[in-house]
C-alpha cells in the first residue's frame, strides 16, 4: 500500500527536466528572448527591463514548467571569443535554440558560419533545433523566408533532426509561445535518444 | 509594532545587500573595494582580516566585504558566507601560474549551501597590463562552463584605471534587484 501511494505521489510530482541551449551572435536578442519566455510561462514573473539587458559575458539561466515538463535554459554569451565556450554545454543539451538578428544583414554570413559550426558538432547529433529570425518588429528587417534563403545551403548539414524556422520578436513576445511549445514536443519525442533527468519537485 | 517599524524603514532606507569580494592574494580586491567606495586608487597592504565598507550605487546600498586572500586565511572566508547576495570573485589576469589554485578556491566556495543563491560576478582584473588573459581564457581556466545552474558574468576590469567597474556594478545591481 505504501509503495502504491508513494509511487502515485512520485508520479504526480515528478518532472522531466530538459536542458535547452540558446545560442546566436552577440546582440541577436538571446537574453531578451529568455526573459520573454520566462515572462510568458511563469506566473507573476517580473521581467527585467529590456533596456537594462547588457551584453552577456557568462551565463544566464532560466527554467519554466509546462505540465510535467521542466525546461531549463542556458543563455550563453555570443561574442566571437565566447563562442568557444558553447561546446562545453552540448553534451548535456536536449534542444538548441539558435537566434538570428534579422535586422543585421551585414552579419548574416557571420551568423551562418557560427551556425554551421554548431550543427556540425557530433555531440549535438539529432538534437532538436529551433531557428529564430528575431527582431521581426523592426521595419526593414529580413523576413523569415529571406532568412531561410540565406541559411539555405546549411540545410543539408542539419541532418536528421527536428528543425523549425520561426519569425519572432523577443521584444514584444510574438512567436515566443509557439516556438517553445514546439520545442517542448520535440525534446519529449527525442527522449529515447536523450533521456531527461527526472527530478522530484516539492 | 515591529512590523510597522520595518515597514517604515523599508520606505526610508533601502535594505543593504551583502556582497563579498573574494579571490587570491594580490588580485586587487582591496583596490577594487576602495575604487567602488571613494572612486580613488588607494595604497594598500595585504589584507589580514577584512575591510568592510558601505557602497551606494544608484540608490542601492551595498555592504561590501573584502576578505584577505592569503592561503592561511582563506579557510575563514566561509565564516562570512551567510546571507550573501552576490560574490565578486577577483582574478589577477596576469597570474597564469596560480589560476589553477584560484579555480580550486572558487569551486569549493560555490559548493557551499549558503552561497547557493548568490550571484557570481568574476572580475578579470589587471586588464591594463599587456598580455593579460582574455575573458575566454579566464572562463576556461576557472572552469566556469561547468557551472550549469548559476547565473554568472565576467567583466574585464582594471581597478587601477577604474575601467569596467561601472558596467559591473550596473549589471550587479540589476541582477540583485531582479532576484528579489
Amino acid at each position: 500500500m505504501y509503495t502504491l501511494l508513494s509511487g502515485m505521489w512520485k508520479y504526480m510530482f515528478k518532472k522531466d527536466e530538459y536542458f535547452v541551449l540558446i545560442l546566436g551572435l552577440d546582440n541577436a536578442g538571446k537574453t531578451t528572448y529568455l526573459e520573454q519566455t520566462k515572462t510568458k510561462f511563469t506566473k507573476n514573473y517580473k521581467a527585467m527591463n529590456p533596456a537594462k539587458i547588457t551584453t552577456t559575458v557568462g551565463l544566464n539561466i532560466g527554467k519554466i514548467d509546462i505540465g510535467p515538463v521542466r525546461l531549463n535554459f542556458w543563455d550563453l554569451g555570443g561574442q566571437e571569443e565566447l563562442q568557444s565556450l558553447w561546446d562545453k554545454y552540448y553534451a548535456e543539451s536536449h534542444g538548441v535554440i539558435y537566434i538570428i538578428d534579422s535586422s543585421d544583414r551585414e552579419r548574416v554570413d557571420e551568423s551562418k558560419e557560427a551556425f554551421e559550426k554548431m550543427i556540425q558538432s557530433e555531440v549535438l547529433l539529432g538534437v532538436p533545433l529551433l531557428v529564430l529570425a528575431n527582431k521581426q518588429d523592426l521595419k526593414n528587417c529580413m523576413s523569415t523566408s529571406e532568412v531561410k534563403q540565406a541559411f539555405h545551403d546549411s540545410a543539408q548539414k542539419i541532418g536528421k533532426r527536428d528543425c523549425k524556422v520561426l519569425g519572432v520578436s523577443a521584444l514584444n513576445g510574438d512567436g515566443v509561445h509557439e516556438g517553445i511549445e514546439w520545442l517542448k514536443q520535440c525534446v519529449e519525442r527525442n527522449n529515447i535518444c536523450r533521456p531527461p533527468t527526472v527530478k522530484e519537485i516539492t | 509594532m515591529g512590523g510597522l517599524l520595518s515597514y517604515f524603514s523599508g520606505l526610508f532606507g533601502s535594505k543593504e545587500r551583502r556582497i563579498l569580494i573574494l579571490g587570491l592574494d594580490g588580485a586587487g580586491k582591496t583596490t577594487i573595494l576602495y575604487r567602488l567606495q571613494v572612486g580613488e586608487v588607494v595604497t594598500t597592504i595585504p589584507t589580514i582580516g577584512f575591510n568592510v565598507e558601505t557602497v551606494i550605487y544608484k540608490n542601492l546600498k551595498f555592504q561590501v566585504w573584502d576578505l584577505g586572500g592569503q592561503t592561511s586565511i582563506r579557510p575563514y572566508w566561509r565564516c562570512y558566507y551567510s546571507n550573501t547576495d552576490a560574490i565578486i570573485y577577483v582574478v589577477d589576469s596576469m597570474d597564469r601560474d596560480r589560476i589553477g589554485i584560484s579555480k580550486q578556491e572558487l569551486v569549493s566556495m560555490l559548493e557551499e549551501d549558503e552561497l547557493k543563491k548568490a550571484i557570481l560576478v568574476v572580475f578579470a582584473n589587471k586588464q591594463d597590463i599587456e598580455g593579460a588573459m582574455t575573458v575566454t581564457e579566464v572562463a576556461n581556466a576557472l572552469g566556469l562552463s561547468s557551472l550549469k545552474n548559476r547565473k554568472y558574468q565576467i567583466f574585464k576590469t582594471s581597478a587601477i584605471k577604474g575601467e569596467g567597474l561601472d558596467e559591473a556594478m550596473d549589471w550587479l545591481s540589476n541582477s540583485i534587484l531582479q532576484q528579489k
